[in-house]
């Protein structure tokens, strides 16, 4: 195969940037708080972000809220059949270390002992401004050529 | 109907059974025997509680029992019937309500997973939220989950608990 080059990586990452699609897995509060995305609010396709109903057709799997032992086998499922390049986000505090449910028996405390994780936006939940602040982040790092997995 | 007659009628068809009742404005509250519980449920939806909205338990655990609550509501006549019933720790078993009640059967099964509760007649008690799990049920108060979470998941120190991986 012919190598890319410089240029051609550029406008790929510029495109890929510009159009990420969402698959969302929220068992939580943090839903609440991205909702004013996916409305008219402040509204995330203008950025190109659409969420998707199918993880085959995602590229950023957003998970938000705490992870039950049997959420976290549904988690690995769909992040298998996503395909590559793929990114993952994790919003609030309850994928992070547990949050409040940090001595809870159901839940798994760090959500990247089962997928990799790209980004942790903090909060409990993270506010809306918080998550924007994220996904700007988020593309801009694609934008910057981060790889994925 | 009236509650008074609710009670009244409760009281003539099992006098041996009703440990204690408790009347109020819209609610009527029974302690039972285990023996029959059965026929008191089917009497009490015969007279008009069509609606299961609960069966909950708690583990009195000094006393050696399970307390079961079942929940029950009156569409025609806006009362709650609520219903107790004492059950041996050891041998925790009652008959279901899934023939007179289906919605009982999800109610059941989450008892039955979180405490042990065992319900003859239940089609269904395989576990609902907890996969994989090989302890007591969690709910039982003899379970130590500050024990369990910290040889679960966490690893470190005393008091300064360090995620695993």
């Amino acid at each position: 195969m012919k190598k890319l080059t410089p240029k051609v990586i550029k406008s790929k990452n510029e495109a890929r940037a510009w159009s990420v699609w969402v698959i969302n897995y929220f068992t939580a509060c943090g839903f609440m708080e991205l909702l004013p995305w996916v409305g008219s609010g402040y509204d995330m396709e203008r950025f190109g972000i659409l969420a998707v109903p199918t993880p085959r057709h995602a590229d950023v799997f957003i998970i938000a809220g705490y992870v039950t032992r049997k959420a976290a086998k549904r988690i690995k499922m769909i992040y298998d059949q996503m395909a590559s390049p793929k990114y993952v986000l994790a919003l609030g505090s309850c994928p992070m270390t547990g949050g409040m449910y940090w001595d809870s028996y159901a839940t798994i405390k760090r959500v990247d002992e089962i997928i990799p994780v790209d980004l942790w936006i903090e909060g409990c939940p993270p506010k809306p401004e918080n998550i924007g602040h994220g996904i700007v982040m988020a593309a801009n790092a694609i934008k910057g050529g981060l790889e994925g997995h | 109907m009236m509650i008074s007659d609710i009670e009244s009628d409760l009281k003539s068809k099992f006098p041996d059974s009703l440990l204690n009742v408790v009347s109020e404005d819209r609610r009527i509250s029974l302690l039972v025997k285990k023996e029959e519980l059965h026929q008191i449920l089917s009497q009490l939806k015969d007279i008009g509680f069509n609606h299961f909205s609960d069966v909950t338990a708690v583990d009195y655990i000094a006393d050696k029992e399970f307390e079961l609550i079942y929940h029950l509501w009156s569409h025609r006549e806006k009362i709650r019937a609520i219903v107790k019933v004492r059950i041996p720790r050891e041998a925790p078993t009652v008959k279901s309500v899934f023939d007179l009640w289906t919605g009982a059967q999800i109610h059941e099964r989450e008892d039955h997973e979180l405490f042990g509760i065992n319900f003859e007649g239940n089609p269904n008690l395989s576990p609902l939220f907890l996969e994989d799990w090989e302890e007591i049920p969690p709910f039982r108060k003899d379970f130590d989950t500050r024990k369990y979470v910290k040889e679960k998941y966490y690893s470190g120190e005393e008091g300064y608990p360090v995620a695993k991986g």
